[in-house]
């Protein structure tokens, strides 16, 4: 019996995954395939004064050397606008390689060698000679943060109520700067790109969460149409939002294939990695929270600042969970926006959420010790029982349960409230915690199965598959409704040959393009039900299409399944070799009326050694409500990897800037530091599912972002109880605990 | 950006003799290599400024740990994995096997040797400190001879050693005798392994039936232009007790026996602070 959804399930991409099948988009290949090699420049600001490519271009299998002097220049760039969460942006000024002398940022791509071979390329860019004509930089945030604006577009949030009255009223109040670095995604797979024309049509293998938005892009810097253009992307090995807008290189290359009329293959080094897409931008964060003394919260004033760009604006939307988190009648929160000459920043996993939530709930537990109230207290104190902001009513929220069964699991009632009153031998035992937030999305998406009469399922949507088991996911859905064996189902997806599907960003992929597929495998069962009630003797007479269900080969009533009819007769007799449906999910109208978000909390306990100053997470535990759970494995998987990038984000990740050169001084993974095996100890994920139809046919939430939200948070608090020091800067590493 | 392989120059001489007669030939032509995993680095940055190389992996007279009543003796090409495996390494030298394992991953475990953890001459390699505690010996060889000098004395200023172009390290010398030292040994960076060290730390004393410091020897990553034995350090700590006082002075004389800077992994504070703290944590344990 055909059952899935709610078990666990090994990728059906594993096996590929680890023999080497699955194929990356570097590993593609093409017939007389040329190399590219990007060269950066090394300067900040300014203008290309001269630039020598003589010597490079003698070198040996070297075909040509592009710099700005004979590349093309690419038509206007289409809005992106599948790129989630939906933040309002400017028209698309996002920056394209090689089209003027201008220099915006470190490290900027100024010139791309190509040649026969990786190798050539890789040498006879050491060759171009570039001199620059200079002008002052800035990359230091902090130095221009007084010149921040609100963004272009969109309307700025209105305050609710009136926060500076009530703030100043409040008995109680805290107020604190928090800041966090910028830091980039640094997923596995290098970003690359193979391109190769005939005449103008274009097809073009890309690491890309979004083949949709990749072809829109090409399509218009090559002015072919969109048609013209076949964006292929079957594998991403992490992206985590660094694939989400096209980046400078599709275009890159698909314009040296152009003019050279030969397939170009390109793939970023980690160095270039480090400017080839954007980044979680430098954030500096001010909160006051104003309460009374019972903890009730009066007043909230979150004000956020980060960097963007000097040729364009991002909005990181820092502040915009703020509003939604606890019930709260006088508030402020904008997120503010500076130019910095640094590439511009992009969305990275839990964009805006997790580093606002940093900030608000570090303030919350500086709160609690302002109160003396428990921490975990003062939450459930201010829990919001519907949506603050909206007043709506939520669709679901189990965050009261996730508290209740963390605390339980973690033993929190036996923490003692003073910092530095817990020890484990020598070291400091501290125990903290913090609220995780994120959205329940869902955007359009359009999913086509073919069934076969042999029993078995073809099934496509453009989506991608990052790495949170994706084409798992939607086998399963699929299996499931279609009645089948898991076997018998093969989803594709990456290709812009198969139907639109949004970007995989902003945790929306299940609720979205699973909803699709959801859609479509009752569309099967529809059309085969009345292909079977032409039958004038069909056992289904008179169902309709929501009376009957598919199991095993058979359209059944699903008030009693003894009634039913064969679906491969039903093909067979229609002279049918297959039936295909499209199928086109959208939101429901029904979630106007509610507030939809997934809530998490975790409880975390750290311990940390006196002499070295550090810090060592011995226990994370997390209790998410995000909707039904489709795949426990999966899930737990992208929990739990949530957790070990909060632990990254907490204590290790930076990405340094020598603002002297505005140059970034750590571009590789031996200076850049994420997590290794040694620094993650025991970590458990328990989910608390919600009944939500509301949300989606599913009933799934967002969870890939939301595993991450509240881990920061909760390491500096637990950093804070157990050595009584507030460290409001991350990461928090040893030389800021002594 | 990666360098451009065909400048460099890789030879594989048949013989350690073969190898010493090239290096007497061409003086400061050819440079060792073994492992490979600092170089390699280099040239993957492009930053790999010497072009010739002298390949010494395969060469037998390097390799292997022999064990005298007085010595052990390591061949530089003893690898990191060798001394976590070596029964007796391990047994008497316990500070070597705790810095093989914390230096990088298992593939640079299994490549990296000892040798060229010594003669790279970096201030924040990991075994060094552990050679500085055992009073470790090394014998350096040319066309001309060999010579044994005390590794204390071996690094003369930052990336400078007391050795000529046309010398090899063959083999590094452990005075045995070291059963009733009591050893220390921490390594301190951003995460618990894979990092290089913010400060690394080894230390080693004996205590006289009367309580008090009979030997004391520390050695220091990490905190200077060179690996450091702390001899002035050891001095105060000399025929005294352990005590808060002793601990108090000797702290004082290791923040200043030290030259830490500020860089992208830490700063001076810091690592004068967790010298002195890691120094005192060594001290009181050995009281237990």
């Amino acid at each position: 019996m055909a059952r899935y959804i709610g078990k666990e399930m090994s990728r059906v991409d594993g096996v590929a995954k680890v023999t080497g099948r699955a194929k990356y988009a570097a590993e593609f290949r093409a017939p007389n395939l040329a190399y590219g090699f990007i060269v950066l420049g090394t300067m900040a600001k300014g203008r290309i004064r001269e630039i020598d490519t003589r010597e490079a271009e003698r070198a040996p299998g070297v075909v040509r050397v592009f710099t700005h002097l004979n590349a093309p220049k690419l038509g206007p760039k289409a809005s992106t606008e599948y790129a989630p969460p939906r933040n309002t942006r400017e028209q698309d000024k996002s920056f394209r390689a090689l089209q003027s002398d201008r220099i915006y940022f470190n490290m900027q791509p100024v010139a791309l060698v190509v040649a026969e071979t990786y190798e050539q390329a890789r040498y006879a860019a050491r060759l171009v000679r570039v001199s620059y004509d200079t002008e002052r930089h800035t990359t230091d945030t902090e130095a221009v943060r007084g010149s921040a604006r609100a963004p272009s577009q969109g309307s700025p949030p209105k305050p609710r109520g009136n926060p500076e009255a009530a703030m100043k009223a409040a008995p109680v109040r805290v107020e604190a700067e928090y800041r966090i670095p910028v830091e980039h995604h640094n997923s596995m797979e290098p970003h690359a790109a193979v391109a190769a024309w005939e005449g103008d049509k274009l097809t073009i293998f890309d690491k890309t969460q979004d083949v949709y938005g990749v072809r829109a892009h090409l399509a218009t810097s090559f002015g072919v149409p969109e048609e013209n253009v076949q964006v292929v992307s079957p594998y991403v090995g992490g992206a985590f939002g660094a694939s989400l807008r096209p980046n400078y290189y599709p275009a890159l290359t698909a314009m040296a294939a152009r003019e050279l009329k030969r397939p170009i293959k390109v793939v970023y080094t980690r160095t270039q990695m480090f400017t080839g897409h954007g980044y979680r931008p430098y954030t500096i964060q001010k909160i006051a929270l104003g309460a009374e003394a019972s903890g009730k919260l009066t007043a909230m004033i979150h004000q956020a600042v980060h960097n963007t760009s000097a040729f364009e604006e991002f909005n990181d939307n820092t502040t915009g969970f703020t509003r939604q988190v606890y019930a709260c009648p006088n508030l402020l929160a904008p997120t503010m926006i500076v130019a910095t000459d640094l590439p511009t920043p992009t969305w990275m996993r839990a964009p805006g959420a997790v580093s606002g939530m940093f900030a608000l709930e570090c303030a919350m537990d500086e709160l609690a010790y302002a109160l003396k109230i428990d921490p975990l207290e003062l939450r459930l104190i201010n829990y919001a029982e519907t949506d603050p902001e909206s007043g709506r009513p939520w669709s679901s929220k189990a965050l009261r349960e996730c508290y209740r069964l963390g605390a339980e699991k973690f033993g929190w009632k036996d923490r003692k409230f003073e910092p530095r009153s817990m020890r484990d031998g020598r070291l400091l035992v501290g125990w903290g915690t913090a609220t995780g937030v994120w959205g329940a999305f869902q955007r359009p998406a359009i999913a086509r199965i073919t069934l076969r009469p042999d029993g078995t399922a073809h099934v496509t949507s453009a989506t991608s598959d990052i790495g949170p088991g994706t084409y798992t996911v939607m086998t399963m859905i699929a299996a499931e409704y279609l009645g089948l064996e898991i076997e018998r189902v093969k989803f594709e997806l990456g290709d812009t040959k198969f139907p639109r599907a949004p970007a995989q960003g902003g945790s929306q992929t299940t609720s979205s393009v699973g909803s699709a597929v959801h859609g479509a495998a009752l569309a099967v069962g529809a059309k085969l039900l009345t292909l079977a009630n032409q039958d004038a003797s069909s056992p289904l007479k008179g169902a309709t299409a929501s009376d009957v269900e598919m199991l095993d080969g058979r359209l059944r009533l699903k008030s009693d399944p003894s009634k039913s009819v064969s679906v491969a007769g039903v093909m067979r007799l229609n002279n049918l070799s297959e039936v295909t449906e499209t199928f086109e999910s959208r939101p429901s109208p029904e979630r106007q009326k509610y507030a939809t978000m997934a809530h998490g909390a975790q409880f975390v306990e750290v311990k940390v050694d006196p002499d070295i100053g550090h810090v060592r997470v011995t226990r994370a535990i997390e209790v998410t409500a995000c909707g039904k759970i489709i795949n426990p494995k999966a899930s737990h998987s992208q929990e739990i990897g949530g957790v070990v990038w909060g632990i990254g984000m907490a204590l290790q990740e930076a990405t340094e800037i020598d603002h002297r050169y505005g140059r970034i001084m750590n571009p590789n993974l031996q200076h850049y530091h994420v997590p290794v095996n040694a620094d993650v100890h025991e970590v458990e994920t328990l989910f608390v599912e919600e009944d939500d139809k509301v949300v989606n046919p599913l009933g799934v939430k967002g969870m890939g972002e939301l595993g991450m939200v509240g881990i920061p948070a909760a390491i500096a608090n637990a950093v804070f109880h157990a050595t009584g020091k507030r460290v409001r800067e991350l990461p928090i590493t040893p030389d800021k605990l002594l | 950006m990666r360098a451009y392989l065909p400048d460099y120059n890789l030879r594989a001489p048949r013989s350690l003799a073969d190898a010493l007669d090239l290096m007497a030939r061409e003086p400061g032509v050819w440079r060792a290599f073994a492992g490979g995993t600092d170089l390699m680095v280099l040239l993957e940055f492009g930053a790999l400024q010497h072009k010739n190389f002298l390949s010494i992996r395969h060469l037998p007279e390097l390799r292997g740990i022999e064990i005298t009543p007085e010595h052990v003796t390591l061949g530089a090409l003893t690898t990191y994995t060798h001394i976590q495996r070596d029964a007796d390494v391990r047994r008497e030298f316990p500070l070597l096997g705790a810095a093989g394992r914390e230096t990088g991953g298992i593939a640079i475990q299994n490549r990296g040797t000892l040798g060229g953890n010594v003669v790279n001459a970096s201030p924040a390699a990991d075994s060094p400190p552990a050679l500085l505690v055992y009073d470790a010996q090394l014998e350096l060889v040319s066309a001309s001879g060999a010579r044994w000098i005390d590794y204390r004395n071996f690094h003369t200023g930052y990336k400078q050693m007391d050795m000529r172009p046309d010398e090899l390290l063959r083999r590094i010398r452990l005075p045995r005798a070291t059963g009733d030292l009591k050893t220390y040994y921490r390594k301190v960076g951003t995460r618990k392994a894979q990092a290089i060290s913010k400060i690394c730390f080894a230390a080693g004393a004996r205590l006289a039936s009367d309580g008090r410091i009979k030997d004391a020897r520390l050695g220091l990553g990490s905190v200077a232009p060179t690996v450091l034995r702390c001899a002035r350090t050891e001095d105060v700590l000399r025929d005294r007790t352990p005590d808060e006082a002793t601990i108090k002075a000797a702290c004082a004389m290791l923040v200043e026996e030290i030259a830490p800077i500020d860089d992208m992994r830490s700063t001076a504070q810091y690592r004068a602070r967790v010298a002195a703290n890691l120094l005192a944590d060594f001290l009181v344990n050995l009281k237990k």
